[in-house]
């Protein structure tokens, strides 16, 4: 144990930074170490649809500003990937050859956009909403009242398409397994929410795999996704949301449990006594399902983060939701789901 | 029995002085040395040399540093700069590259010449700057009223060693000679006439030619260099003497105890000058 | 200063070895041929050999800007372990850009990345592995972020290629074709980056005027001022930071059929000048303060005998042999008032490169009009400091032709004659009948020896300087930003001056009444002048690099009025945010109200 103790984040999303914040709480000298891939600052993820109404500067999407960082005694470190966590010598390996030791490790590097197999290869001729900067990327890439083909489409990805039908732009919609992901949606409510979508313009094409995407060298706004049956959908960017899939693969020698996920007792440790998980990144034990599970969910996450770090500073404390998941059409054609709640 | 004397008019005797021509170069300041200072000698012998080389007074310039030696400009009719204590040599250099057409003369003394002057010699010699440089050697410090200098010799007492120098006194030839020096001659201020000869061959030499003047000082040393030990020890070189080796050259300028006078050395090489002039055409350019 | 266009100011940090000053230095010149205005100042390690830190700053805007900024908007690490100190000069949401992929593992805190902090923005990418990919050797590095910066912010890549071709034009055709694709590499790289800072780059000014530009350092303005003043002998002796103008002329003299000599040392140095000057060549010398203070004496001299020589002094930390790399303004007083007895001298300290060049092309007139030595006092960061210079067409400091006396109107002639200028006619060896010695003594007008006259002769050689402060064609003083009465007027002098009127522009922009005055010419001080400028202001403020406030001393003695000091002795030049704060506090002082006992 080091003098101060040492916590290091994986993640700075909203699990990471209400960890942070949290940390800072309960320890006024604790040292605190975020360890992120973006190159930005904590924001929303949730808010990056405002990159298409005009929100393009950054600095105006932080929650809190730099300054905020070096107040708190958070050490922010941008533009980091964690290549490897040693569990019993307590240390980080950052790709650029720099370790970093710590005394208490928090995973909360969230997922990465998962892809159908068959898709996989095209993955460089897709957009995701990941960052800032994929935000960006796709709104100049999407030319004014363009067509964004969405292939998936999770709650992520149709909170994205409610926007971009909102200020003008068209969204086609190829449905597969991973459509409206993580709520798993009967065959009616699949349909009703078809429905409305299809009320607001978006054109969907249900039933049909995709199985190839392909982009004009010269003209990056002609895309077109081909289809099972031959159809070629075409559009000015091709957009895949297919839910998330856990980022573990730095873990695998970090004497972890993990299955799809880090998997971690209610109090959100691993079974390393000083690794914690929280957020899309960690399967938390159920004792009535007798089962581990994702709690996806902006809001879930950020509960997650500031859980973990209280019992990282020595509580005891269960992570507990009464939100289940659900998702649905109201009255008015609108589609709610609890994952949005933040 | 009486014999009779001619009287001397003197009207006819500054007609005859003024006749022979070698009062042209004296300026109209009198003299500030001591009766029978060696400087007098020395005095005529340049002007007897200027006169002899043919020289016109506007081209030439005498420099001086301080000391008795340092009023020198002053008696001859020339143009001249009297400047600092020891820095003769680098001043004169830059008279003459200022102006090569300009004949320079550095007189000095040895105090001005090897003591705080010292550092400046090996560069004047050894670029072999085309000028003359005139050192009185009285073994003292003369203006500032008798104090040692690096050239009194060991034991002598003066008013900054009361009780006898103890300090080996240097050997200017010897130096001169090493410093590559292309001229290096020496003369006493007792022989007048070949004093005034060597001024005036040290000056036609083509670079930096150093003539050491062996003289008293009549007012503060009356008993190491005075007129009677000076005339006893003084000798000329040999005959036989090889003044185009080096070496040899060296040998006669050990024997400090019975000093020669004459041409220890010469040889002919490039002046600065011409090694500048080389160094233009080098770089590329032309005159 | 106008707000709006270019202002950005980029620093390369790296070992020696890492070509460091190389990149800086092609950066600046491109920059300059894209026709931005650049100031440029390049920080080197004291060692010879070794890898001691190197900083390239370079200040590229589209207005004439005065110094460099004290925060940089872009830092580039060639070395972490050398550029991890600087993280901090880097402003809020500037750009630090370095090696994402280090040759060996480090601990915590080994790399850059963990000292930059959350307003700044990260830019790691792999320099030297792209290097290798470019060239097989990572000799390149210091190129390929030349072209990550020309790729990350949309600039024009043909004038880099331009100055790497100039650049590397001895070398064999290999060498730059290996440069060139190191630096193509690295835009590709650069352009394909998200850019997440906010520095802005925008377009030049004029790029007609670019590539009329000359880049210069003070130092080598001053050759260029000396070589077209037609310099016929220059005597030098090495010493930092004065050795390149040295060593320049040595190139340039020979050629030109002028005399080039290096000297045993600077009493020699400054000897030979006078030598050369009493005989009519224009001759000069240059050294930093130890050399200025052996060439005390020989100042006086020229002083007494009135010989007209060029002393450039570009001043170091002192005392002693101090910090011979770092810079100061301490020779104030060793210039104006250094050696024996009165002995009052021109000095001209220029403010910038182009008055470096401007000064340094007047001196010899000057010093050959009032016969008496002109020491031109600069300063290290004065001397290494590029900045982009505009020669103009009509500056032409060629030396008229001489007009001998005529020797029928001196009879008898008399080198040292009292005048109503009390300038007297002047003879040069060579010129017949007019012959005459000069000397160090105290002389009568013939030039004897003469103690009785020596009132006199002071009063002429003091009284003979006063006209020098309306030297036509020299910014003996000037006076910017507001007219009539303000709160602060801000008085300097040197280098000083360039963050001075920085600081008096931030100070206007806040809405405090402000001016600053420049004075080049400090022996003799341009009193009426100054005394205007003293009647304008609330209050003085007089910011200088020395500790013991030389200048403010002499205007205020001068002047008999008191002023207020902002002494610094730091190493480095004057910190805008420094001046600006005692400005601020000044004015506030200046407006308080009156007692009611007033």
């Amino acid at each position: 144990m080091s003098d101060p103790i040492h916590h290091v984040i994986i993640g700075s999303g909203s699990a990471g930074f209400g960890a942070a914040t949290t940390l800072r709480q309960t320890d006024a000298d604790c040292r605190i170490t975020m360890i992120t891939m973006d190159g930005l600052p904590f924001y929303h993820r949730y808010d990056l649809p405002q990159v298409f109404r005009g929100q393009h500067d950054w600095r105006e999407l932080l929650d809190e500003p730099p300054s905020y960082y070096d107040e708190m005694g958070i050490q922010l470190r941008r533009r980091s990937r964690v290549v490897d966590v040693d569990g019993s010598k307590q240390l980080v390996t950052l790709a650029h050859q720099e370790n970093v030791a710590y005394d208490n490790l928090l995973v909360c590097a969230g997922g990465r956009g998962y892809l159908p197999e068959n898709l996989t290869e095209y993955a460089g001729l897709m957009h995701g909403l990941g960052s800032f900067e994929a935000a960006m990327r796709l709104y100049r890439d999407l030319p004014k009242g363009g067509t964004a083909i969405i292939i998936g489409g999770d709650m992520i990805g149709i909170d994205l398409a409610l926007t971009l039908l909102d200020t003008g732009y068209n969204v086609t919609l190829i449905a597969n397994a991973q459509t409206f992901w993580p709520h798993e949606v009967s065959d009616d409510e699949r349909a009703q929410l078809f429905k409305a979508l299809t009320a607001k313009g978006v054109t969907v094409f249900q039933d049909h795999r995709p199985v190839g995407v392909s982009r004009d060298d010269k003209n990056k706004s002609a895309c077109c996704v081909m289809l099972e049956d031959g159809t070629e959908v075409a559009g000015d960017a091709v957009l895949s949301f297919c839910g998330l899939t856990s980022s573990v693969e730095f873990m695998l020698k970090a004497e972890v449990d993990i299955e799809r996920g880090l998997l971690v007792t209610p109090e959100l440790q691993t079974s390393n006594k000083t690794i914690w998980a929280a957020g899309d990144v960690c399967q938390i034990w159920h004792d009535q399902e007798k089962a581990y599970k994702f709690y996806h969910g902006w809001k879930h996450v950020r509960i997650m983060g500031e859980l973990a770090a209280r019992n990282m500073s020595g509580a005891h404390e269960i992570f507990y939701t009464d939100v289940e998941d659900r998702i649905g059409v109201d009255a008015n054609g609108q589609i709610n789901s609890t994952f949005w709640t933040h | 029995m009486n014999e009779r004397v001619e009287p001397v008019y003197l009207e006819e005797k500054l007609e005859e002085i003024r006749a022979d021509g070698h009062m042209d170069f004296r300026s109209k300041s009198l003299p500030t040395w001591c009766p029978g200072c060696g400087y007098f000698s020395m005095a005529e012998g340049l002007t007897f040399a200027l006169k002899q080389l043919g020289l016109d007074h506007k081209d030439v310039v005498v420099v001086s540093g301080i000391g008795c030696a340092s009023r020198f400009p002053f008696f001859v009719s020339t143009y001249g700069f009297h400047t600092l204590h020891g820095r003769v040599l680098p001043v004169a250099t830059g008279v003459k590259i200022g102006n090569d057409d300009l004949t320079v003369v550095a007189v000095g003394g040895d105090g001005d010449a090897f003591a705080i002057g010292g550092g400046h010699i090996p560069h004047a010699a050894r670029r072999n700057v085309n000028m003359t440089y005139l050192v009185f050697d009285n073994g003292i410090y003369g203006l500032t009223k008798g104090q040692t200098s690096p050239t009194s010799a060991l034991g002598f007492k003066t008013s900054s060693s009361p009780y006898e120098n103890g300090d080996v006194p240097l050997n200017p030839l010897m130096m001169l000679l090493s410093y590559g020096a292309s001229w290096v001659g020496q003369a006493y201020a007792g022989h007048k006439q070949h004093l005034a000869d060597m001024i005036t061959e040290a000056m036609s030499h083509q670079g930096f030619s150093f003539l050491r003047v062996l003289s008293p000082c009549v007012t503060f040393d009356k008993t190491d260099n005075t007129y009677g030990n000076l005339n006893m020890l003084v000798r000329e070189l040999p005959e036989d003497h090889d003044n185009s080796n080096l070496m040899a050259a060296m040998g006669q300028a050990m024997q400090t105890d019975h000093p020669a006078i004459g041409v220890y050395y010469q040889e002919k090489r490039a002046t600065l000058h011409q090694a500048m002039q080389a160094t233009a055409n080098r770089a590329g350019g032309s005159e | 200063m106008n707000k709006a266009g270019t202002d950005i100011q980029i620093a390369i940090c790296g070992s020696a070895g890492d070509g460091t000053i190389a990149s800086g230095d092609i950066m600046k010149r491109a920059a300059a041929l894209m026709g931005y205005n650049v100031i440029a100042f390049d920080v080197y390690p004291p060692e010879i050999r070794g890898f001691g830190k190197c900083i390239s700053r370079i200040r590229i805007s589209s207005q004439q800007a005065y110094s460099l900024k004290e925060q940089s908007d872009i830092l580039i690490s060639l070395n972490d372990s050398h550029t991890i100190p600087h993280v901090g000069e880097v402003r809020d949401f500037g750009a630090v850009i370095y090696d994402d992929h280090l040759v060996s593992t480090v601990a915590e805190g080994g790399h850059i990345s963990a000292h930059i902090n959350a307003a700044q923005v990260p830019y790691g990418f792999s320099i030297r592995q792209i290097s290798e990919q470019a060239t097989n050797s990572a000799r390149s590095r210091n190129i390929v972020i030349l072209g990550y910066v020309a790729g990350l912010y949309d600039l024009p890549n043909e004038h880099f290629r331009k100055i790497i071709e100039a650049k590397f034009a001895k070398k064999p055709q290999a060498v730059i074709d290996d440069n060139i694709k190191a630096f193509d590499a690295g835009v590709l790289v650069g352009q394909a980056v998200f850019k997440l800072d906010d520095v802005v780059v925008g377009k030049a000014g004029d790029e007609a005027t670019g590539s009329k530009a000359v880049m210069m350092t003070g130092n080598g303005a001053v050759v260029r001022g000396f070589m077209e003043a037609e310099i016929q002998s220059y005597f030098g002796y090495p010493i930092t930071p004065a050795t390149s103008i040295m060593e320049r002329l040595a190139v340039e003299l020979p050629p030109a059929g002028g005399n080039f000599l290096q000297t045993e040392d600077e009493i020699s140095a400054i000897a030979a000048a006078i030598g050369a000057g009493y005989t009519g060549s224009r001759a000069a010398t240059a050294t930093s303060g130890p050399g200025l203070a052996l060439m005390a004496e020989m100042l006086g001299l020229g002083v007494m005998a009135e010989v007209p020589v060029v002393v450039v002094v570009s001043q170091r930390g002192g005392p002693s042999t101090g910090l011979p790399t770092k810079t100061e303004q301490s020779d104030l007083n060793l210039a104006v008032f250094g050696g024996s007895g009165d002995a009052q001298r021109i000095v001209l300290a220029p403010t910038n490169v182009e008055g470096c060049y401007r000064c340094a092309g007047m001196a010899f007139d000057i010093a050959e009009k009032y016969q008496t030595p002109v020491i031109l006092l600069i300063d290290l960061y004065l001397s290494n400091r590029y900045e982009t210079v505009v020669p103009s067409v009509e500056a032409s400091f060629a030396p008229k032709p001489r007009e001998p006396l005529k020797l029928e109107d001196h009879q008898p002639y008399k080198r040292f004659k009292f005048t109503e200028s009390h300038i007297s006619p002047r003879a040069l060896p060579g010129e017949a009948g007019f012959m005459h010695t000069i000397t160090g003594l105290e002389h009568n007008e013939s030039g004897r020896p003469n103690d009785a006259i020596h009132m006199d002769m002071t009063i002429k050689r003091h009284e003979k300087l006063n006209t020098a402060v309306n030297y036509p064609g020299l910014n003996v003083h000037k006076r910017f930003g507001d007219e009539g009465p303000v709160d602060v007027g801000i008085l300097g002098w040197g280098s000083t001056f360039g963050e001075i009127l920085e600081t008096m522009y931030e100070a206007q922009a806040e809405g405090i009444r402000c001016a600053a005055m420049k004075v080049v010419m400090l022996s003799p001080l341009p009193v009426e002048a100054l005394k205007e400028f003293f009647a304008d202001c609330r209050e003085i403020l007089v910011p200088e690099l020395n500790y013991e406030g030389q200048f403010a001393g002499l205007v205020s003695a001068a002047l008999g009025k008191p002023v207020t000091r902002l002494n610094r002795a730091t190493g480095s030049p004057v910190v805008v945010k420094e001046i600006l704060e005692e400005v601020r506090r000044l004015s506030v002082q200046s407006r308080a109200p009156l007692s009611a006992a007033e």
